[in-house]
């Protein structure tokens, strides 16, 4: 309708325009009353996707009645515009532009705000796609209508578009809220830089001197006046511009690394969320601006005048105006950088100081603040203040932290903090109620700004370290003290919430450990008084469990047990999960001694009684307290299982700091502080031998690991069912221990370990473990062999312990009445727990133990496929043999010496054959229509436990240790791994993968193979070949970016194996390529062409990621070197279809210029395939937007 | 190990039993049990406790293996549950009789005649359409607890 409407040439009459115009209004009048929304959308949808529909749409704006006919009219000028762009006169651009930024001046006063919004951000939009093209002239002429608007207008709505404009302008321009507009990411940066370096800075000023010039009339009158509005939009934009991203002349070095790739910026995003606090950083051309010609002071005296007509009518605490000053004064605490001059933070200092001053009575007295919010006024000024309070912690040192407020008050700033934080933990002990209130949100703030004051501690980078000055640390153990107490009252209050779902808890114990950390930070603060409070608090609770052993019900004091050994460990110890505990270990040793003062630690040094020690007290006493745990009857009566997740949490945490570190701990940390006071390091030293060496490899050391290896046995044992309890002694205690090798042996030399493992081996009570944890015990034992003296001993340590399940598993796979006991459930238990033993010993192989871990596998090998046949119905234990065999042929392939390596892959292709022939063809029936999605996902889970033991044999021929090649035994590894493949791919239907992690391996399998392997896919018969190309035919249109990259990775690879080969007078891909006849007669299209048909469609007509484009660009040139025929008779398609001229002779340039442009030659070397990439870059952008919409 | 063969032999012995006990804490998703008398494959478990410091206890959902219902049961996971003895038999299809019986060919040679076939339509036609066109049919059928069914269908090629 709209096409017919606007021919190309000559100007539509009124009555045409007024149609238009008739039509949208209808449609968007319908879509508001929900009648035939569809028909409605498709009307508006073909006014935006019409060639040239600008003159309806101002026709439209002007005239029309509907506010959002005129709203859609300016999306449709958008849209067309941004897609039409290069058609565009450079005259058209600029009318569009200065048509939407008068329109917006024009009708100011509207009453219908959004589509003024609308239209402006259309006006920026635009401005943004043509900022590069137009001159430094052009673009100020339309700033300059801005200007005038913002400063110069005498009517309050004009100045206020005029501000929003800038908004939508800043907006669009800042990466990170930038409109895509099918560019690339060079065009955003530049655009960034300029505005930045141009522009930014005068934007800010005439926010500035539009809220300077409405600030006296605010102030004078005592009811809300209009310029409030200006007012406060001028406030948000100056923050907008404040948040901007600074990259130019913030200084020399970083400068230049950071606008490299524009992108980083989402790091600084991501990390800015934890602590919620952005820091502003401009360069030093910022600093009259912002500090030196009283802008703050003009600030803080703004809002201090606000502050007095809270009670007037028009203003409250969270009024518009009030709250974007707020943001603001927060926001100037975190300016930091070059902005300031090299004058040792003085004039910073003094910044600070002068804004702490206005906004201290937003949290000072404390009690007073939290009185009245408890009364019900907002505490939305208090929250800001404590915003304020971790913004002046991010920039500075705690001493200047805790100094500025000293200057102006008898207290620090540090105490202030303290009480303030006090405070909130007193409300939050008085209302214990589960829902969210302010208290919570202050005490997650405030926490944060500990965190951050006390992170800064040892990262110094001098190595000098910065203390808290004696108040802070009294503070700290003020505050610490509170904690605890809220945090006792509160687990013995909770005790009594009976039933806990531990899904549903999963997502607070995060919460809770990210909390615990910072309680952590702040007890080490004061560590001379937290630690002896904890073994007071510790010992207390001791004593009343012993003494109410009996009738009284001691759940609440076990609650509270739990909770102080959660606190405890988090202050002895840090996290040490993961493959460096190291590191974090030294960063705490050197927090603790750095925080202990000189006194005390002299103390303890001078008298040489380690045993008094604190630390050393506290961990004692603790699992002194564990020990008992040993005997049966204190175990009824008092170790529930959850107090034993803790001790057991506890004991995994500080035996990874404590217990036996190596000596390689204690030299890396005297690095570490080397460059500390002298006297002081040389005491701290000793101080801190003397305590790792505490519970070191000597007498004490064993002695310990001792008891923690019976409690483990007991924890695995003697809680029968309590699976978080056994995951936490398995995965976490026993796993950490055997990461060490110099606990490995200590650990293989006691008796507790070995009858761990003798039970483990030997006895029936460890069958009733959970199967998962029985792999890890598997695992963990094995590891243990690690300690051993020699690689002899080790490899007989582990047939010990594995040779009787795996030569039980061979003798029952012998049995002649095995098809039928096989499938009794209490023979498949056992099957199922041996079969996850020997995936768990499998997964733990290592050089030493590699021999006895072969020799296992190898012997049950046959086992493997009777099992395989027997249980062919039942899908858990087929996954679990399949992933057996996964791990076990991960671990070994690389070492495997010829003969070995063509037993082991005979193996695996029986495996396949077998599982093939099994489920090819098969169907389940159920009436449960989730019975029928289990058994999808456990063929899922099959095929890609399949899909992975492919690729574990495909690393054979990328890592070999074996002494002589495997091409000896005549094994080629892709010739097996193809063939495996054709074994697979049947049973990979596309339904199968939609399951996203068979996708990816799949595909990242198949585009190993074809890179790597290509001459193999002419061998493939046309069945199998089909299916593979069927499947990078799907993989090509799938949703996620990865799996394209993958497939047209594959497709390069295809296409320029074949161009190469075909050059030097060979097949290549023989007549896969060229075409071929299919069965039935027809002559099929070589694969070669049917995948350059298939790209240039998706590249011109879908929607897709321009991350992807490169990676297109690699698979089309071999493709359009192979079919040259077909491309120029597909660009001549293309050509023809144009009905319209003008497109047509910029599409043929377009092709023309796509293979001629920079030299582009026929070879397929490194520089050419980057032109090309370049060329196809400029082609689509070229193109792209035309042929879409036709 | 003496000790588990022992038991691995009186059970082969003891063969007929329909369920065995087995801790709750060690059955699995995708493991059988048996809920309210009827067997079934269990598709989640969960833990929790009775209170804060009391044991854990399983909670399990599963599926009627064969009428396709959900059941849930709450197990204290030290505990025994009953799991079902499931299981299959591979049977070509020779017959589809039109009393709604299947005549199918056992590995010894016999025929076994007593299966009815499925009332469900969906079901039913699956297996008449394989069969009509003339497919070669192998079907499994799945027994636990004195009831039979027929749970799958392969192909193994046309019928000569």
């Amino acid at each position: 309708m709209h096409q017919q409407g606007h021919p190309n040439s000559g100007t539509p009459d009124l009555a045409q325009l007024q149609a238009v115009m008739n039509a949208i209004e209808i449609a968007c009048s319908s879509i508001q009353m929900h009648a035939n929304p569809a028909a409605a959308e498709a009307t508006i949808l073909s006014l935006c996707q019409s060639p040239r529909p600008y003159q309806a749409c101002q026709f439209i704006l002007e005239n029309s009645q509907v506010a959002n006919a005129r709203f859609q009219a300016a999306a449709a000028v958008r849209d067309a515009a941004i897609r039409e762009w290069t058609l565009l006169t450079a005259d058209e651009k600029k009318s569009l532009i200065s048509f939407c930024l008068c329109f917006v001046m024009q009708h100011a006063s509207s009453p219908e705000g959004y589509v003024q919004a609308k239209v402006s951000s259309v006006a920026a939009q635009l401005m943004k796609r043509g900022w590069l093209d137009f001159t430094a002239a052009e673009k100020e002429a339309f700033l300059d209508q801005v200007r005038q608007a913002v400063i110069g207008s005498h009517n309050l709505d004009v100045r206020y578009r005029g501000i929003n404009f800038l908004e939508s302008l800043v907006s669009e321009f800042s990466p990170s809220t930038s409109t895509a507009m099918g560019l690339a990411r060079e065009f955003h940066e530049q655009c960034r830089a300029s505005l930045e370096q141009d522009y930014l800075k005068t934007f800010y000023c005439w926010a500035q001197d539009a809220a300077l010039s409405v600030t006296n009339k605010i102030i004078e009158s005592d009811s809300a006046v209009p310029e409030v509005n200006v007012c406060s939009t001028a406030m948000r934009l100056m923050l907008q511009i404040l948040n901007w991203d600074f990259r130019y002349g913030i200084n020399a070095v970083k400068g230049a690394k950071s606008d490299i790739d524009c992108f980083s910026a989402e790091a600084r995003y991501e990390g800015a969320k934890l602590s919620d606090c952005l820091l502003v950083q401009p360069g030093p051309a910022w600093r009259d601006v912002l500090i030196t010609n009283g802008h703050i002071g003009w600030l803080l005296s703004l809002y201090g005048a606000l502050r007095q007509k809270f009670s007037c009518e028009g203003y409250w605490l969270d009024c518009p105006i009030a709250v974007s000053a707020r943001k603001l004064i927060v926001q100037f605490f975190t300016l930091t950088g070059a902005i300031f001059p090299s004058d040792n933070g003085q004039m910073q200092e003094q910044h600070l100081l002068q804004l702490l001053s206005g906004i201290v009575q937003w949290i000072n007295p404390p009690d007073a603040i939290a009185k009245a919010i408890n009364c019900g006024k907002s505490e939305s000024e208090m929250l800001d203040g404590c915003r304020a309070l971790l913004a002046i912690a991010t920039v500075t040192t705690p001493l200047v932290f805790d100094r500025l407020l000293k200057s102006i008050s008898p207290f620090g700033t540090i105490s202030l903090l303290s009480a303030l934080m006090c405070e909130v933990i007193k409300v939050l002990m008085a209302n214990c109620t589960e829902e969210e209130t302010w208290s919570w949100v202050a005490r997650d703030i405030l926490l944060d700004t500990w965190t951050t004051l006390l992170m800064k501690q040892p990262t110094g980078n001098t190595g000098q370290s910065v203390m808290l000055p004696p108040e802070g640390i009294n503070a700290a153990a003020n505050v610490f003290a509170l904690i605890v107490e809220s945090e006792l009252k509160a687990a013995s209050a909770s005790d009594f919430t009976v039933e806990s779902e531990s899904e549903y808890l999963q997502a607070s114990i995060t919460t809770m450990d990210e909390r615990l950390s910072s309680y952590a930070l702040i007890a080490r603060a004061a560590i001379d008084v937290t630690i002896p409070l904890l073994s007071r608090l510790f010992s207390e609770r001791f004593r009343r469990l012993h003494q109410g052993r009996g009738p009284n019900d001691p759940t609440e004091t076990l609650e509270e047990l739990y909770s102080l050994l959660l606190i405890t460990g988090h202050i002895l110890a840090d996290e040490g999960e993961g493959e460096m505990p190291l590191k974090k270990l030294s960063f705490f040793m050197k927090s603790y001694y750095i925080q202990v003062p000189n006194a005390i630690q002299a103390h303890f040094v001078d008298s040489m009684e380690i045993d008094k020690h604190p630390v050393i007290v506290l961990s004692s006493s603790i699992i002194s307290f564990a020990e008992q745990s040993l005997d049966p009857e204190m175990r009824a009566s008092i170790f529930s299982p959850r107090l034993m997740e803790a001790i057991i949490w506890f004991l995994a945490r500080w035996s990874g700091t404590y217990l036996m570190p190596s000596e390689g701990i204690a030299i890396s940390q005297d690095n570490y502080s080397s460059d500390s006071n002298h006297v002081y390091h040389l005491q701290s030293q000793s101080s801190r031998k003397a305590l790792l060496a505490y519970f070191g490899e000597g007498d004490r050391g064993k002695f310990v690991l001792d008891i923690i290896v019976r409690i483990s046995k007991v924890a695995v044992v003697s809680y029968p069912g309590e699976k978080d309890l056994q995951e936490l002694t398995c995965y976490q205690l026993l796993r950490g221990l055997v990461r060490r090798k110099n606990i490995c042996i200590q650990l293989v030399a006691l008796d507790s370990w070995h009858d761990l493992a003798n039970a483990f081996a030997n006895e029936r009570t460890l069958f009733s473990l959970n199967a998962v944890h029985q792999r890890s015990l598997a695992q963990t034992l094995i590891l243990s062999a690690s300690g051993m003296s020699n690689s002899e001993a080790s490899n007989q340590y582990v047939r010990d312990i594995m040779g009787h399940m795996s030569a039980y598993l061979v003798e029952m796979s012998g049995k002649n009445d095995l098809k039928n006991v096989a499938q009794q459930p209490d023979v498949m238990l056992l099957v199922s727990c041996l079969l996850e033993r020997l995936r768990g010993a499998a997964s733990a192989s290592e050089p030493r133990t590699q021999k006895a871990i072969y020799e296992m596998g190898f012997s049950v090998m046959n086992a493997v496929l009777v099992f395989l046949e027997v249980y062919k119905d039942e899908s858990a234990v087929v996954c679990l043999l399949l992933k057996f065999i996964v791990d076990w042929v991960e671990g070994q392939i690389i070492y495997l010496e010829a003969q070995e390596t063509a037993v082991v892959v005979n193996f695996c292709l029986r495996l396949l054959q077998l599982y093939s022939s099994h489920n090819i063809g098969k169907i389940s029936l159920s009436l449960s229509s989730s019975l029928l999605t289990e058994a999808k996902t456990e063929k899922y889970r099959d095929l890609r436990a399949l899909l992975q033991l492919l690729s574990n044999l495909c690393s054979k021929d990328l890592v070999d240790f074996s002494t002589d090649s495997i091409e000896t035994q005549g094994t080629n590894i892709s010739q097996v791994v193809y063939l495996g493949l054709h074994i697979v791919t049947p049973l990979i239907s596309l339904d199968l993968l939609k399951y996203p992690k068979l996708c990816h391996d799949y595909f990242s399998l198949l585009s190993h193979m074809l890179e790597v392997y290509p001459e193999m896919v002419a061998q493939l018969n046309s069945e199998a070949f089909a299916h593979v190309l069927g499947t990078l035919d799907f993989g090509l249109h799938h949703q996620d970016i990865e799996v394209v990259d993958m497939c047209l990775r594959a497709l390069k690879a295809l296409a320029s194996y074949h161009y190469k080969e075909t050059g030097s007078g060979k097949v290549g891909l023989g007549s896969q390529a060229t075409g071929y006849q299919d069965p039935d007669g027809r002559l099929q299209e070589g694969i070669l062409s049917r995948f350059l048909r298939l790209l240039l469609q998706f590249l011109l007509f879908v929607d897709y990621s321009t991350d992807i484009i490169s990676a297109a660009a690699d698979a089309l040139l071999p493709l359009i070197l192979c079919e040259q025929g077909l491309y120029q008779r597909l660009g001549n398609e293309l050509i023809e279809r144009q009905a319209n001229p003008t497109f047509r002779s910029r599409l043929a340039n377009a092709l023309q210029s796509l293979t001629s442009s920079n030299n582009l030659s026929t070879t397929l070397d490194r520089t050419n395939y980057q032109k090309f990439r370049k060329n196809l870059h400029n082609f689509l952008v070229e193109v792209r937007g035309f042929l879409r919409t036709m | 190990m003496s000790d588990e063969e022992h038991h691995f032999e009186s059970k082969a012995d003891a063969g007929a039993s329909k369920t065995y006990p087995q801790q709750a804490g060690t059955i699995r998703k995708n493991g059988y049990i048996v809920i309210k008398s009827r067997p079934c494959k269990v598709v989640e478990v969960s833990t929790s406790k009775t209170g804060k410091h009391g044991h854990a206890k399983c909670h399990f959902v599963a599926i009627d293996i064969f009428n396709g219902k959900k059941l849930e049961d709450i197990v204290p996971s030290s505990h025994n549950c009953d799991v079902p003895h499931v299981n299959r038999t591979d049977y070509q299809l020779i017959d589809i009789s039109e009393d709604g019986f299947v005549s199918l060919l056992t590995e010894n040679g016999n025929t076994k005649d007593d299966l009815r076939l499925p009332t469900d339509e969906n079901l039913l036609s699956q297996i008449k359409d394989g069969f009509g066109e003339g497919k070669d049919l192998v079907v499994s059928v799945m027994s636990a607890m004195g009831e039979e069914q027929i749970c799958a269908l392969k192909d193994i090629g046309p019928k000569n």
